[in-house]
């Protein structure tokens, strides 16, 4: 733990200026470049509004910002899974070469996520103002679910770059998991539609408490429990330790494999 | 204190026979108890030290070592047992760019390569020009590297490298980077070192350059250590294990 804001600290210029590569790579020689940033989250809103409010009939008010404000964190989670699960692999030429600390690669694919998805918070906002939705107190609650996300996120994308350095399979696999975990979380629907003898298996899914918790602060303008607010930070938190504690144990032997 | 010391180093590697790339072939393995791979012994329990301000060539056969024992210096592996110890800067020319973007421009690659050696925003900031300007590449630096030709990024490569001063720098093999205009000033830039008195472990297969340019020289044989001194005798010693008859051959050239 200590180690990991050690080397944090200490390579944060390298971190920020991958991170920043990451983005311009991404989004070089496309015509509207950085406002991809701002126009996929808001074109993924209209797409989902349109089926899921006027062709499948949600009964929820004002669908669309119901749906954002939940689609946003996950779409940080899952890119920054994607992009940070390639990323040991993807640097192995440079890591059988020369020494650099190899968390590096993982924490930059996220902090590059981290960037988009603040960046994607400003079509939020127009949205928000274009509808007339009011802008809640409980906005204020807002770096309780930020922080577990990234630390939830941090944890996996150690784990996930970890694993697929010794089976390639993973990336393959994530992308799996990561479309079934889409659909049985409550991103699209809110979790009143499921039958309630299924709630316990939507308890066990971290993502629940977290995505709860910026649904609640900016679209229904409450608080979540107590309870809740715990789990969003202690899921994140232990996900960070197990899948950083799994990633150091392993990074010595990455060079074998690469 | 020496800068480089390395005590009784061993350092084993998994030949793997056969990549098992998928899980399912992992599957099967495990159930199966087969083993996939032998290990080899890539060196056997090495111990030298290098003082500041030397120029050690390690000279041998092909797969005697050399190359593990360059990246045990710059901290690619870490060894299976025994001890290194490395004080100060490393910078490696093993191998010239690798850590190059195709899609940045030769500025950004700057930036982000020099990051990667440890230096900080500002240090680059101020040794940009003296790099851009060695490696001869005028307007170009502001094109994607990507359309560099391979003598441009080998150029890059190496200016970069040298400029970041490194308190040791790993040279692999004989460097040739450019025209011999170019190589010129590579070993002009090697000789600056020499003067400042930083330390360079030099790996060649080039009798000549060792000579020219090492004080001291270590001769490996199928990952052991069996011989320090001075370029000349390891080198007789190096004929002798060559080939009896050679070496003479070899006193005789030398």
């Amino acid at each position: 733990m200590l180690q990991f804001f050690r080397e944090t600290v200490r390579y944060r210029e390298l971190i920020w200026a991958l991170a920043l590569k990451d983005l311009r790579v991404r989004y070089k020689r496309s015509a509207l470049g950085f406002f991809w940033a701002l126009l996929h989250p808001l074109l993924m809103m209209v797409i989902l509004t349109i089926v899921f409010s006027t062709v499948m009939r949600f009964n929820i008010d004002n669908y669309a910002v119901f749906l954002v404000v939940a689609l946003l964190p996950w779409t940080f989670f899952s890119q920054s899974l994607s992009y940070s699960a390639e990323s040991i692999v993807s640097n192995g030429e440079l890591l059988k070469k020369l020494y650099i600390a190899k968390s590096v690669f993982p924490v930059s694919a996220v902090l590059a996520n981290f960037i988009n998805f603040v960046l994607s918070l400003i079509p939020l906002l127009l949205l928000l103002v274009v509808m007339r939705f009011p802008l809640h107190w409980t906005w204020i609650y807002l770096p309780v679910p930020t922080i577990g996300l990234i630390a939830f996120t941090l944890g996996f994308c150690f784990f996930c770059s970890a694993a697929n350095v010794f089976f390639r399979d993973v990336a393959h696999i994530i992308q799996i998991v990561l479309s079934a975990w889409f659909y049985f979380s409550p991103i699209i629907y809110s979790l009143d539609f499921i039958p309630e003898r299924f709630y316990i298996f939507f308890r066990l899914n971290p993502l629940v408490y977290i995505l709860n918790g910026f649904r609640m602060a900016i679209y229904h303008g409450g608080l979540p429990t107590i309870q809740s607010a715990a789990m969003s930070l202690g899921c994140g938190f232990i996900c960070f330790a197990i899948g950083y504690a799994i990633f150091r144990k392993y990074e010595d032997s990455f060079v074998y494999y690469l | 204190m020496s800068q480089i010391r390395f005590e009784n180093v061993h350092q084993r590697f998994r030949v793997i026979r056969e990549r098992p790339d998928t899980l399912r072939e992992v599957f099967v393995r495990i159930f199966q108890h087969q083993k996939n791979y032998h290990l080899f012994e890539a060196l056997k329990g090495i111990s030298f030290s290098i003082e500041n301000g030397e120029v050690l060539g390690i000279i041998g056969r092909n797969g005697s070592g050399k190359s593990t024992t360059l990246k045990i210096i710059a901290g690619v592996y870490r060894p299976t047992a025994g001890k290194v110890t490395v004080n100060g800067r490393v910078a490696a020319l093993i191998e010239l760019g690798a850590g190059f973007h195709g899609d940045l421009t030769g500025r950004e690659n700057i930036v982000i390569n020099g990051l990667i050696l440890g230096l900080t925003r500002r240090q680059i900031k101020e040794c940009e020009e003296r790099i851009i300007e060695f490696a001869e590449l005028g307007d170009f630096i502001d094109t994607p590297v990507k359309q560099y030709s391979s003598g441009m990024f080998m150029r890059l490569g190496f200016s970069i490298a040298t400029e970041v001063d490194p308190d040791i720098l790993l040279i692999d093999e004989i460097l040739a980077v450019g025209d011999e205009a170019f190589q010129e000033k590579c070993h002009q830039r090697i000789q600056e070192f020499l003067k400042r008195g930083k330390t360079i472990v030099f790996v060649s297969h080039s009798m000549e350059s060792v000579k020219q340019l090492c004080t001291r020289a270590i001769l490996l044989n199928e990952g052991n250590l069996v011989a320090d001194g001075t370029p000349d005798e390891v080198y007789t010693k190096y004929g002798e294990i060559l080939e009896p008859s050679l070496g003479k051959k070899l006193e005789v050239l030398c």
